[in-house]
């Protein structure tokens, strides 16, 4: 399987997109919060969001998603990505490490579109965000 | 016989997961379990016939549930009409104990699942409840546990003498099988399941990696 893929006629069934270490740090989360118009602390200061009840400053979910819809154009750079779903079960926590992952689960060639499960897990292995991403490929 | 207790498809609120699909996974990538249970969120499903898939694929199919009590969520196996009418599958806070009940009447059983989980297990629940009584197995090792959950269940199991089965907890396909029960025999029904189950003869197994 090829790091990227140009067309659906490339996807195989349970293969890996290639996977990455977001960059989640404060100052990432800052600039992020900048550019959108966000200046809680809950997501650019761990003391500040250890005081709204956090285990510390986290990553946005929108920033998240974000990451997840980069690495679907790093391996298909002319996919449209139709959907990103996702479950948010714990906070992804700011200047920690965190890995993204997506595994192709679906492929309907008619329509050029593949499913992909993503995650975000972090050190631990604990899974973080999961969900599915549905993007469209060049048939 | 392996099987996954504890899975969700589309048919639940947070799962994201096609059967079909589940499906294909396991034979494409040779997960080492022989079938999987459907246990969906506050409800059970009538309705989904999957005899066809399981014919096609190999792979036995069945059908549960997961509720939601007040010591946390809780599977059900063996659920049938009559059970399904004793109590409303749809509410959060259930009497465990109630359901546990109803199970016995209805020839079902119920096992709370990930009780060492924050809020949502039953080891969260212990101290303001007591010790419920008519548990006989719970979820010890769960596919989607974090930090200790799965230490935390199985240190409660061995406290109060449950026996421990195992579940993905999977949203999504490729993390069907990461936990799963063993059992002597094949299974080929919801019945033979709860039989195994009273049985008293499995084993939890973990595939995560």
């Amino acid at each position: 399987m090829p790091d990227t893929v140009s067309n659906i006629g490339e996807v195989e069934f349970g293969s890996e997109l290639p996977s990455f270490a977001p960059d989640t740090s404060t100052d990432n989360t800052k600039r992020f919060g900048k550019y959108v118009g966000w200046d809680s602390p809950r997501f650019t200061d761990h003391e500040g969001a250890r005081k709204e009840g956090l285990p510390g400053a986290i990553v946005p979910g929108v920033l998240s998603q974000g990451f997840l819809g980069a690495m679907i154009h790093r391996w298909a750079p002319e996919a449209e990505i139709i959907a990103i779903d996702t479950v948010f079960r714990a906070p992804v926590l700011a200047d920690t490490p965190h890995t993204i992952t997506g595994t192709v689960t679906d492929i309907d060639e008619d329509e050029g579109t593949v499913e992909i499960d993503i995650t975000i897990t972090n050190e631990a292995g604990e899974n973080r965000v999961f969900g599915t991403a549905t993007a469209k490929l060049p048939t | 016989m392996i099987l996954d207790l504890h899975t969700h498809s589309i048919k639940s609120d947070d799962g994201r997961a096609k059967v079909q699909n589940y499906c294909q996974w396991i034979r494409a990538k040779s997960v080492p379990i022989d079938g999987f249970v459907l246990t969906e969120h506050r409800q059970f499903d009538f309705e989904s016939d999957y005899s066809e898939l399981a014919s096609k694929f190999g792979i036995a199919i069945l059908k549960g549930a997961e509720v939601e009590t007040e010591y946390g969520h809780v599977l059900v196996f063996g659920v049938n009409e009559g059970l399904y009418e004793e109590f409303d599958f749809s509410a959060i806070g259930l009497s465990l104990e109630n359901v546990i009940e109803k199970c016995e009447k209805h020839g079902a059983l119920a096992a709370p699942c990930h009780p060492g989980r924050p809020r949502v297990g039953m080891v969260a629940h212990l101290e303001e409840h007591g010790i419920p009584d008519g548990v006989r197995i719970v979820e010890t090792m769960n596919g989607g546990s974090r930090g200790d959950e799965d230490a935390v269940a199985a240190k409660m199991a061995e406290d109060l003498g449950y026996l421990g089965i195992g579940g993905s907890d999977s949203h999504i396909v490729s993390h069907i099988g990461r936990c799963a029960t063993r059992f002597p025999a094949v299974l080929a029904t919801e019945g033979e399941l709860v039989e195994a189950l009273k049985a008293e003869e499995f084993e939890a197994i973990s595939n995560k990696h």
